[in-house]
């Protein structure tokens, strides 16, 4: 079997499953995903943030696309839609910032679809800094002007993930950080107690709403993850037997 | 209608680049002007991203807002800049060192500062997420790995020594390879959604 072969198996795998648990998830079939609880604990600190009056921020990453992580761009929208709706908006101090070009105008775009057309011009997107350093840069002075109670992190950081969750938290916020790249989650791991690592990071959105979708995302993920397992371990057993 | 276009705008080319992936030669011309095409759009983002930033700090001097000051900086270097690079252009010597002159020194500094702050975090780790196997195997490992990297254990090749401090060595690629493929197949999920138009991250829709 050729790498070709492979990949098409995969994505042809995944497409006929997801397809397949999606029709089955639309009754009452629920599929119990493993417990985790910072999505739960996120979105208290959001409710305690707004009942402070305190900005709420949403942070989705310094690029759409990477070489090694090309889905976390994609990711982090995906995620939006269930954090930036319309109640979440109206007060003004859901801010929601993007350290690439491409990232602004889909998140500007994902907002405006909640806003019935984008009756509002006064949509609370922003662009820091093009580049992950001058992101940074001009983050942290943000969460002096908008002292956050809760700050979200989503899509592709690399180290300076660790800088931007201490400027939030000696502002007194909350981090959660479902953000990708391993060491921006090596980095995180130190400084934030809500933190999803690995393929957690991928039980979003459905860990904010479990639609049939997102829950036949989950069991997909975990089908083709035990199939990977298994042919790992055969392949190294073959391999220690000299099979192969 | 205006939901459908984009849909299938998206679903077309997010297949025909995937078949490009796997049909490299027949799909060649189509892919090269999908991926100029992407460029362009990407590049055209970029700017209209830049123009965010702008209108931002321009609102903020506007308006007198807090950090007014700031923005003026920003305002003026970027247009110093931008108008320095129109003129001299990026591969004119003196502009490039003058602009990495500054960048280089900014950036080494706020490096220096994550270094401190990683630091002072893996001493305090314990402190902020308590005594759990997770917290405890993080500062293990990363102690053994800075003990190793060190140097300084280097016994006999071929001896039982070596061979363990190999396989240590080892683990952490290991790691970093499950947790690699945990991601790449969330990736593929991510993809395959968007793919079937389950995900609609450009409009918006769950």
């Amino acid at each position: 079997m050729t790498w070709t072969q492979i990949g098409w198996t995969v994505i042809g795998l995944s497409a006929v499953l997801l397809i397949v648990f999606s029709i089955l998830f639309k009754g009452k079939r629920q599929y119990k995903v493993r417990k985790f609880t910072s999505p739960g604990v996120f979105q208290k600190q959001r409710v305690a943030a707004i009942e402070r009056g305190q900005a709420r921020h949403l942070v989705l990453g310094d690029q759409f696309w990477s070489r090694s992580y090309p889905a976390l761009g994609l990711h982090a929208l995906a995620t939006l839609p269930s954090l930036a709706t319309s109640e979440d908006l109206l007060d003004g101090e859901q801010l929601l910032s993007a350290g690439a070009g491409e990232l602004v105008l889909f998140a500007r775009q994902i907002v405006e679809g909640h806003y019935q057309g984008g009756f509002s011009t006064h949509l609370p997107v922003f662009l820091p800094g093009p580049t992950p350093f001058s992101f940074l840069a001009g983050f942290i002075p943000e969460t002096g002007l908008h002292p956050p109670g809760s700050v979200g992190m989503f899509g592709n950081f690399g180290l300076t993930a660790a800088l931007l969750s201490e400027a939030v938290e000696l502002r007194g916020g909350h981090v959660f950080a479902a953000a990708g790249s391993i060491t921006a989650q090596a980095a995180l791991f130190m400084k934030t107690q809500d933190l999803l690592i690995g393929e957690e990071v991928f039980l979003l959105p459905g860990g904010f709403e479990p639609t049939a979708v997102n829950q036949a995302g989950w069991v997909t993920e975990d089908i083709i993850r035990l199939a990977l397992m298994i042919l790992l371990v055969i392949a190294a057993g073959l391999k220690m037997a000299g099979v192969i | 209608m205006k939901k459908i276009f984009p849909i299938f705008i998206a679903i077309g080319t997010g297949l025909t680049v995937l078949a490009g992936y796997f049909f490299t030669l027949q799909l060649a011309p189509v892919l090269g002007l999908l991926i100029n095409w992407g460029i362009v759009l990407v590049g055209l983002a970029g700017l209209i991203g830049i123009g965010y930033l702008l209108k931002m700090h321009v609102t903020r001097v506007a308006k007198q807002q807090k950090g007014g000051f700031y923005s003026v900086i920003v305002l003026v270097t970027f247009l110093f800049t931008a108008v320095a690079g129109f003129i001299l252009t990026p591969e004119d010597a003196f502009f490039r060192n003058w602009v990495l002159n500054i960048i280089i020194p900014v950036e080494t500094s706020l490096l220096a500062l994550l270094a401190v702050t990683l630091l002072y975090g893996s001493l305090f780790i314990i402190r902020s997420r308590g005594w759990t196997p997770m917290s405890v195997s993080f500062l293990a490992s990363a102690l053994a790995s800075l003990v190793f990297s060190l140097g300084y254990l280097s016994p006999q090749a071929g001896s039982v020594a070596a061979d363990w401090i190999n396989f240590i060595r080892r683990l952490p690629i290991a790691g970093i390879r499950g947790i690699l493929i945990g991601m790449a197949l969330g990736g593929v999920i991510v993809g395959v959604r968007v793919l079937l138009a389950m995900d609609r991250p450009y409009d918006g829709d769950k």
